[in-house]
């Protein structure tokens, strides 16, 4: 019923760590909610929930837990409506839960045979006896990419995750996506394991796309908690590139590289997990004493914020990848182990990682582009509104949380090879190579890449070189006693105001200047201007929306599609009985045809005859004679 | 040991010097009468021993961030090549890590700018957003085809085997390898066609507008970040892309190391005098083409070997 192998520990570990600073900041959060008790028990079954998917031992556990953590998320965002597009948000993101969990069913049902109560190990012998697995690892990767947000299924997290209170959207954000995560490493390895080199390629695209993507809509976005959202993605993005890489070393037989890159994947889902769920408490305390989310409202919080400034910072500067920080030390892994692909015989493959680095870089750049907007815009600076300007630090409860959670960035950063020994563990568990001693191979100061000439990164004396030299630094500057005098900005001539001062839109407007062709934003510009110039004006408004490209091409189209279809078929059925029958008649050949081809071999004689069937069946019955 | 750190010692004694010979060879070139050669260090000096305007609607960033735009360079110039063969060097650090170190400079920098609420700050973070985004992916990919031909991704070591193993015979994939570091030299150190270091105008200002409202020995540590910089580039395109000398006697070797970066600070003033600086829009054109010559790079590695 329940298993507890390594693999399941190592994500209990993830969503212990991830939940524990959350519930102290919850317990902060509380006295705003009003449907207390709604929000608690649906709250902690989220957490049960969630435990219970990585321990499951069986398809039915699994799916039963899953559903669990659907459902209560989808309820935790419900806590608060106050506005109608909360409750579209929900309605959305039950959607999309849902649409995963059918091909999850679909999955569990064919490899299980029909028995759910099965075993993981026993699913693999039935597995390989089936005709399509590749058709498996749709189903898989269909049902837990729509959960862990990866293009193009990764519309619905910058709805949910800022409808949600700010400690689920944490929650969400930093650990119910890594179950999607586990649910990736359990069933890939333990069901479908000798993959194709293709598959690996797939999710090596997927993730190259997705990091892209969500960082640029990122840059796009001024809704801070709709930001971190689509920081997600790209972070998502990184990790299935690390699961990627790891998939194509594992088919082209380099053991060695494919542990590394999932050890790789496998640690940023842990760093993910700390720093992401640090910046939805950070963007949630700001949330909650400024009464908006609308980071254009926001600026110079830092002097009444302390506590979430530093916080965020910290949080800030490790998910922009900057050494000596935790989200470094994966982001190096991941690119030292696409620096492995030297070692592919195969050329065009060996062709393409490079622009899987490249992807991977970009994303790192306009990261920090998106880093310095968030905390520049919202802490620095001048107030940008009177809500931002009564702004002071949350209560103690929320401090701590946040405390807590920068404690577990700083582990996950100071402690890196403890971490990586028992993420090691878990992937030998797997039945994958042991690679921590050639990581580690002289003990814990240096951890090496396990490509040949590959890198070597030295984080903990990165760490004390960046401390010590600053420290040197600020010494001597207090040592030269100097005289500080405090006057008012120069500007010009003018005085410095809060309009005067960068917002957010401005300091993304290079950036999204030049990426207009995928934007294709929405702007709004208006101005009065004074008797008839042109140039002179004393009131002006420029806003500025992107509407996200694969909404309006992927769903946006496909709701349209079905609209038309059901339109077409309601007509055909023109409220008659007999029509009707015919139709589910006609269903019913296609279902059993299908499921011949499916679960039987297939042949072009008999595909061609059933087709033929199905046309006249359809022609004689439904559509009938032109009136 | 002791050359590793007479060699810092060096490579931080000369940084402001170089800026100050870079632009002493324009206005000679240019028919002014140049400044004198010191004016770097009197500038530091006159810097160090003023008092320091913190602007009042500034934060506690604004007193943190200079130490932090300094220190990572500091440490990035200890993990160099080494200019004199048998000297001690760092071989362990890889070049990921010194993009690292750069990235986290630049990151406090951009927000420096906007911690003082002035325009000005705003709009040079903005830009440097922008560029420094654009030149992450192209760095990335120059090191990793440089790392190739050498032979290993450690810097100091990379750079002792390209001593000692001089790349014939990948010698396409080197140049464009070098082109495209050399391209990268210009626009993270902020030099014309990306951004002019001269001007005080809200047009062209990308580095200077960040830095508008510091003063004193904030200025000061600013201003050595931004030679610092330069110098670690003007080192790295040293000994990566012109590896001759280490092997001589250890004087002779360092001389000639000063010399080579002397010879890359003239390249850059050359430059400077003889193109326009590009609009802002502009400049991704030219960071486009140092990321096609590093994807050239590779892919001549890759398929031809060459």
């Amino acid at each position: 019923m329940f298993q507890f192998d390594t693999l399941s520990l190592v994500f209990v570990a993830l969503i212990v760590l991830g939940s524990v600073p959350n519930l102290v900041y919850s317990f902060g959060y509380l006295p705003h909610i009003e449907r207390k008790w709604h929000y608690l028990i649906h709250y902690f079954a989220f957490i049960l929930s969630m435990l219970g998917v990585v321990t499951a031992g069986n398809a039915l556990m699994f799916l039963l837990f899953w559903e669990l953590m659907s459902l209560t998320s989808w309820q935790l965002i419900l806590t608060e409506v106050k506005e109608k597009r909360t409750i579209d948000a929900a309605r959305f993101y039950f959607f999309m839960t849902h649409f995963g969990f059918v091909f999850l069913l679909l999955f569990f049902l064919i490899v299980t045979d029909g028995d759910l109560e099965m075993g993981f190990a026993q699913m693999q012998g039935i597995a390989h006896a089936f005709a399509y697995p590749t058709l498996l690892f749709f189903f898989l990767i269909l049902g837990f990419l729509s959960k862990a947000g990866a293009v193009p299924l990764h519309v619905w997290l910058p709805y949910a995750h800022p409808a949600a209170p700010s400690p689920v959207s944490a929650l969400m954000s930093g650990v119910m996506l890594k179950v999607a995560i586990y649910g990736m490493f359990r069933f890939l390895f333990d069901v479908l394991y000798p993959w194709p080199l293709e598959w690996g390629v797939l999710i090596l695209v997927i993730g190259a796309l997705s990091s892209l993507i969500g960082v640029l809509y990122a840059l796009s976005e001024h809704d801070i908690k709709a930001l971190l959202a689509n920081h997600s993605i790209e972070n998502i993005g990184i990790i299935l590139i690390g699961f990627g890489m790891g998939m194509i070393f594992d088919a082209l037989g380099l053991k060695v590289l494919s542990s590394f890159a999932f050890i790789a994947a496998l640690f940023h889902t842990f760093n993910h997990m700390s720093f992401k769920s640090l910046l939805f408490m950070g963007a949630g305390s700001v949330l909650h004493e400024t009464h908006t989310k609308n980071i254009e409202s926001y600026g110079g919080l830092i002097k009444s914020m302390p506590v979430t400034a530093l916080t965020f910072l910290l949080a800030s500067v490790s998910i922009s990848a900057l050494p000596p920080t935790n989200g470094f030390l994966s982001e190096w892994m991941i690119f030292q182990s696409m620096l492995g692909s030297s070692h592919i015989d195969n050329m065009s493959l060996k062709l393409a990682i490079p622009f899987a680095v490249f992807a991977l870089a970009l994303t790192g750049g306009l990261a920090i582009a998106c880093f310095v907007k968030a905390y520049g815009i919202t802490f620095l600076g001048l107030h940008h509104s009177a809500n931002a300007k009564h702004a002071k630090e949350v209560n103690k409860r929320m401090q701590t949380g946040m405390l807590m959670m920068a404690g577990v960035v700083l582990s996950l950063m100071l402690f890196a090879p403890w971490y990586i020994s028992h993420f090691d563990a878990a992937l030998f568990s797997l039945g994958h190579a042991s690679v921590y001693d050639t990581i580690f191979p002289d003990g814990f100061w240096r951890m090496h890449s396990v490509a040949i000439h590959g890198g070597v990164v030295s984080p903990l004396a990165l760490l004390l070189a960046l401390v010590g030299v600053t420290a040197a630094l600020w010494y001597g500057y207090k040592a030269l006693r100097v005289k500080e005098r405090i006057h008012r900005t120069w500007a010009c001539g003018y005085r410095t105001s809060a309009r005067t001062q960068y917002s957010a839109t401005g300091f993304a407007g290079p950036i999204r200047r030049f990426f207009n062709w995928l934007y294709r934003p929405d702007e709004h510009f208006e101005k009065e201007t004074l008797a008839g110039h042109a140039t002179k004006f004393d009131r002006s408004h420029y806003a500025v929306h992107v509407k996200p490209l694969f909404e309006t091409a992927l769903y946006t189209n496909a709701a349209r599609l079905a609209n038309g279809i059901s339109y077409w078929v309601y007509r055909l059925a023109h409220f008659e009985q007999t029509r009707y029958a015919a139709m589910i008649f006609n269903l019913m050949l296609l279902v059993l045809f299908s499921f011949r081809i499916f679960a039987h071999a297939f042949s072009w004689a008999t595909f061609a005859l059933e087709s033929v069937v199905m046309i006249i069946s359809i022609k004689v019955l439904i559509i009938g004679d032109k009136k | 040991m002791i050359l590793y750190l007479f060699t810092i010692a060096i490579l931080l004694l000369i940084a402001p010097l170089l800026l100050t010979f870079i632009k002493a060879l324009k206005m000679r070139l240019l028919f002014k009468r140049p400044l004198p050669l010191l004016q770097g260090y009197r500038t530091f000096a006159k810097l160090m021993a003023k008092e320091t305007i913190v602007s009042e609607e500034a934060s506690q960033m604004t007193r943190v961030a200079p130490f932090l735009i300094l220190s990572p360079l500091l440490v990035t110039i200890f993990f160099l090549p080494p200019a004199a063969g048998g000297a001690f060097y760092v071989s362990f650090v890889d070049a990921f890590t010194i993009t690292g170190l750069l990235a986290l400079s630049t990151f406090f920098l951009m927000l420096l700018g906007l911690d003082s609420a002035s325009s000005f700050g705003g709009m040079g973070s903005s830009r440097e957003a922008f560029i420094s985004a654009l030149v992450e992916p192209a760095m990335v990919l120059t090191v990793f085809s440089v790392s190739m031909m050498a032979g290993d991704l450690g810097v100091g070591q990379a750079g002792v085997n390209l001593v000692h193993h001089f790349p014939k015979e990948h010698m396409a994939s080197y140049l464009f390898a070098a082109i495209s570091f050399f391209i990268l030299l210009i626009a993270e150190n902020g030099r014309i066609p990306v951004d002019n270091p001269e001007t005080h105008l809200e047009l062209t200002m990308v580095h200077e507008a960040m830095i508008l409202d510091i003063t004193g020995v904030y200025l000061a540590i600013i201003e050595t970040a931004a030679s610092v910089k330069f110098v670690i580039f003007a080192s790295l395109f040293a000994s990566l892309f012109i590896p001759f000398g280490p092997g001589l006697s250890a004087p002779l070797a360092l001389l000639v190391f000063v010399g080579k970066l002397f010879l890359i600070a003239a390249a850059v003033a050359l430059i400077e005098v003889n193109t326009a600086k590009l609009r802002l829009f502009k400049v991704p054109n030219l960071l486009g083409i140092a990321i096609v010559f590093a994807f050239l790079s590779l892919i001549t590695f890759y398929v031809l070997g060459a």
